[in-house]
């Protein structure tokens, strides 16, 4: 028997007129399976609604066309007044003709308009209805990572209720952060003995991820560890693996008593039996590497404390500052009132050293003349690069990171958090050069990303979206090797033939797959092939 | 999370990433706005893509704006301010006044009859912007003839489905909410406050913002004055920013004006594009690359002008201080962008008043303290977005995340404390 479509015209409120409506009910009800047309002028209101409703109920329709404005504004009601009327909200399709049709021309162009439904007819016959269903999701959490952001990324789990695992490499929480501390002002020590004293954060130290299989809600993660390998699962994973520093210094200088990092020049300013105070410093950023903002801020930090704490006399030669931080503005502002002198030059200051002195040579475009200042102490610049293990964890997880190697490359669709896989998040350093601010706003929105996730131990999700035709799959391995999210694995199936099986959990419904199957084996719902086709040969 | 209310105040981008968050966690949202659309500014916001995506993340605004008018569990409360607060965390009373909208936005199906017949010119009934949700015509009151005291009635008889009232007042409600999120935005620094910059006096100086309407209205750029082609175009950064009445940095202008001075050049190789700037604010995502793409074919004056005077002739003169070589100049350009910065929302004030909450010395709302990112000193109120500072639209969504993540934590906390007692 013939599949009964119902199509569903509306006038706009009459507002459409140079569509001739009656003649093309006429001509629309001889399309094949269309059992009832309806004109009506207020098909989005709730009156328009309910006759449609009950049309659906009488004429026993399986399938439905709305011929109206553009599917933007309504397709998602009359999706529901599907529902509503006992069919799948999917069987339905729409031809835009206001929008595209009566208003895009002038004069009459009911032949277009009786095309467009034609088209729609032709498709909607083929459409199939689209289930959801629940999948199991294990909600323990794994944090890679053993620095500020994973620590209190795996509180704050805690505190949500889910259980998290966090995995350092070191043999202890919260080595390398005296950096951040000084600048932030946090204290690791007692985040440290508040993860010790949590039950729901287990921490494994002096460990590395060796392997990562499955997907969101069930991960497998091969662990390594002193005592040997164990596997662990986990529903999602959190890289917070962070950042590290490189001198960006000529090659003939060398770090020492007058060439120090950043970090050095904090643990100097910590020290309260330092031998000798540094009477005058250089400081020098964003000359090797202008897309950091985390130089300026600890240049601007460190420069103000040693003017307070030593009194010397501190200059800062760099490019430009990096204020587009929260506070940074004011912070420049206040360094500038306490006396420290800023120096801008376009070129990189030239560097050398003379009897365990330091002489900086720079072009400053205010004077435009050349300054020598010999100084004490030389706080070289630093360049801000991602660590070893975000590189070798991207590679393992088979993510892609920017062109400067953090995670996350940038893709605006997604959530700043996430990965192009469901289920791997990033916080912190490890995508990108962060302050403070952002970092804690990390922090709290990839919590609430896994807590949406997890947290009910479910995932409702659309079944069989996209999937793979196992007559047609030849195992080619095409559509594994172009998804960009990690969804399509290998399963054997009943016959002991292996075939690409697509996981609803980890599918974005992107479509590169069926695009480039050579066999033409996988089926994109709502828009199979053959669904394409039955509208083109409409025309 | 069930049985739980949580009024968003404000429905920008970042209200709307805390109301989706919440609302997919199972809260039920109302999602407050003073306008009569949904999405706040960035929604106005135009694609600056070139033949290949510049990452301005335009086009996830509207995305998101149509999912959260969407969804069953998010209450939309447009054309609406909040009047009164009382109550605590776990029981706040909310009182809202909601102003008519003389269209009724349930009936309103955009057939365009009432524009068609309205007499006045501009007209007082008109669509929203063409990506605008709910999708209604707006009723201007200050052209509208009827609140002229005339008796028009044209577009109410013409309108098909009798969706537009007059008669209308505005209506209060209260609301009981569990927690609040502040999420109202910013207001673009008003560039006639640099009166020697000549925004207002001089049709050829537009804003950033002005910009990024002609290109979502336009797709392209015109002169103002006589609809030519601009060849000769400067952009004036930290307009609003790095001063002493704002001393802070806009964090977006450096990267719109490099964007929307890519677009020109990729839309008209021919035009020379002048970037004038204190600091470069090249950090950030993607940003990189961008910068070094057009550091060649894109003019870099380091240097602030300090005033822009019209020629005889109607061309743009800007006396600058070139400082790479230290001296006035002067150069004469078609058309001047000025790169306004983000400055605090006009009723920040007034909504800090009646929530009790903290102001910054910017003039932003406050943080509870320098390890808080959306905390206030009131307990169960929250910041979310630009309100709080100046933001980028993917900071903007990350931090209207996390608003809506410290919010389920309280209602969670509060909810286990209750079954305790």
């Amino acid at each position: 028997m013939e599949t009964k479509i119902g199509v569903f015209l509306c006038n706009c409120g009459e507002a459409i007129k140079n569509i001739d409506f009656d003649a093309a009910v006429k001509e629309i009800a001889k399309f094949p399976g269309v059992t009832c047309v309806n004109l009506s002028s207020d098909l989005c209101l709730e009156e328009g609604k309910k006759k449609m409703i009950s049309c659906i109920r009488e004429e026993n329709l399986e399938r439905v066309v709305v011929a109206a404005c553009s599917p933007e504004f309504h397709e998602h009601a009359f999706g529901e007044v599907l529902e509503k009327a006992g069919l799948n909200g999917r069987l339905l399709s729409m031809a835009n003709i206001r929008e595209q049709c009566s208003w895009a021309h002038d004069g009459d162009v009911t032949g277009k308009a009786v095309e467009l439904v034609k088209m729609a007819v032709n498709r909607v016959r083929l459409l199939q209805p689209m289930e959801m269903k629940e999948l199991p999701v294990n909600n323990e959490v794994l944090v890679v990572g053993g620095g500020f952001s994973a620590i209190n990324t795996a509180l704050q789990l805690s505190r949500v209720g889910l259980r998290t695992t966090l995995l350092e490499k070191e043999a202890a929480l919260g080595t390398g952060t005296e950096e951040l501390e000084s600048l932030c002002g946090f204290d690791t020590s007692s985040m440290v003995s508040a993860v010790e004293a949590d039950k729901n954060i287990k921490v494994l130290t002096s460990a590395r991820v060796m392997e990562v299989d499955g997907k969101i809600g069930d991960f497998s993660v091969r662990i390594r560890q002193e005592g040997g390998e164990i596997l662990r699962k986990y529903g999602a994973i959190v890289l917070a693996t962070g950042h590290q520093t490189e001198l960006a210094l000529d090659c003939e200088l060398k770090l020492g008593l007058s060439i120090v990092s950043q970090e050095e020049f904090c643990r100097m300013l910590g020290n309260p039996s330092l031998e000798t105070e540094p009477k005058t410093i250089g400081f020098i950023f964003d000359f090797c590497d202008e897309n950091s903002r985390f130089p300026t801020l600890a240049t601007l930090n460190n420069a103000l404390a040693a003017k307070r704490r030593w009194g010397s006399e501190v200059y800062v030669f760099y490019k430009s500052v990096k204020v587009d931080s929260e506070g940074a503005e004011i912070l420049y502002q206040e360094a500038r009132d306490c006396g420290v002198v800023f120096l801008k030059s376009e070129v990189p200051p030239r560097i050398d050293v003379d009897n365990g002195q330091v002489k900086i040579k720079a072009k400053d475009v205010f004077l435009g003349e050349d300054i020598i200042l010999v100084c004490d102490v030389l706080v070289a610049e630093e360049l801000h690069l991602p660590t070893e293990e975000t590189a070798n964890l991207s590679s393992l997880l088979n993510i892609r990171r920017d062109s400067r190697g953090f995670c996350q490359e940038e893709n605006v669709h997604l959530y700043p958090v996430a990965s192009e896989k469901k289920g791997i998040f990033f916080v912190g350093g490890c995508r990108g050069d962060l302050d403070l601010g952002r970092v804690l706003t990390d922090i709290s929105s990839v919590v609430m990303n896994v807590y949406e996730l997890l947290s009910s131990g479910k995932i409702l999700v659309e079944a069989e979206k996209v999937e793979a035709d196992p007559q047609k799959c030849v195992a080619c391995l095409t559509c594994i090797r172009v998804c960009p999210h990690g969804a399509i694995q290998l399963v054997r199936i009943n016959g002991g033939k292996e075939v690409a099986g697509i996981s609803d959990l980890a599918c974005y419904a992107c479509g590169i797959c069926a695009a480039i199957c050579p066999a033409k084996a996988i089926n994109f719902q709502s828009y199979r092939d053959e669904e394409i086709l039955a509208q083109i040969e409409a025309i | 999370m069930e049985n739980k209310n949580v009024l968003v105040v404000g429905s920008g981008i970042s209200g709307i990433a805390s109301a989706l968050e919440l609302a997919n966690a199972g809260v039920s949202v109302y999602l407050l706005d003073k306008e009569a659309v949904v999405g706040g500014r960035s929604a106005s916001f135009c694609c600056k893509a070139t033949d290949i995506c510049s990452r301005c993340s335009a086009c996830v605004v509207l995305g998101k704006v149509k999912e959260a008018v969407t969804h069953p569990r998010i209450k939309l409360l447009t054309n609406s301010t909040m009047k009164k607060l009382s109550g605590e965390l776990g029981n706040f009373r909310v009182e809202i006044e909601q102003q008519p909208r003389y269209v009724d936005e349930e009936r309103c199906i955009a057939c365009g009859l009432c524009t068609e017949v309205c007499p006045v010119d501009p007209k007082a009934i008109y669509p929203p912007f063409a990506e605008a949700t709910p999708f209604s015509y707006i009723l201007d009151k200050g052209r509208c003839l009827r609140f002229k005291g005339e008796r028009c009635d044209l577009c109410r008889t013409s309108c098909p489905t009798k969706a537009i009232e007059f008669d209308l007042k505005p209506k209060e409600q209260e609301l009981r909410v569990d927690a609040i999120i502040v999420a109202t935005g910013f207001d673009v620094f008003d560039a006639r406050e640099k009166g020697s910059l000549g925004y207002g006096r001089y049709t050829n100086v537009l804003t950033g913002l002005d910009l990024e309407h002609v290109f979502t209205r336009d797709g392209y750029l015109r002169l103002p004055t006589n609809g030519r082609e601009p060849q000769n175009i400067a952009f004036i950064q930290c307009v609003g920013s790095r001063d002493k009445d704002h001393e802070y940095c806009s964090q977006v202008c450096c990267k719109y004006a490099m964007k929307l001075a890519g677009l020109i050049k990729y839309q008209n190789p021919d035009a020379r594009v002048t970037i004038f700037y204190i600091d470069l604010q090249t950090a950030g995502k993607g940003f990189a690359q961008f910068y070094e793409e057009y550091k060649e074919s894109i003019r870099f004056v380091r240097g602030v002008p300090v005033e822009i005077l019209q020629t005889v002739s109607g061309e743009l003169e800007v006396r600058f201080e070139d400082i790479s070589q230290g001296k006035v100049c002067r150069d004469t350009f078609d058309l001047v962008v000025l790169s306004v910065g983000i400055s605090p929302g006009k009723n920040t004030w007034d909504l800090a008043r009646i929530l009790g909450i903290n102001l910054a010395d910017n003039g932003f709302f406050d943080k509870k303290d320098s390890l808080s990112c959306n905390e206030t000193n009131v307990d169960g109120i929250f910041l979310a977005g630009t309100c709080q500072g100046p933001k980028d639209i993917p900071d903007s969504i990350a931090h209207g995340i996390a608003a809506a993540s410290k919010t389920m934590r309280v209602l969670a906390e509060s909810a286990s404390q209750r079954r305790g007692h």
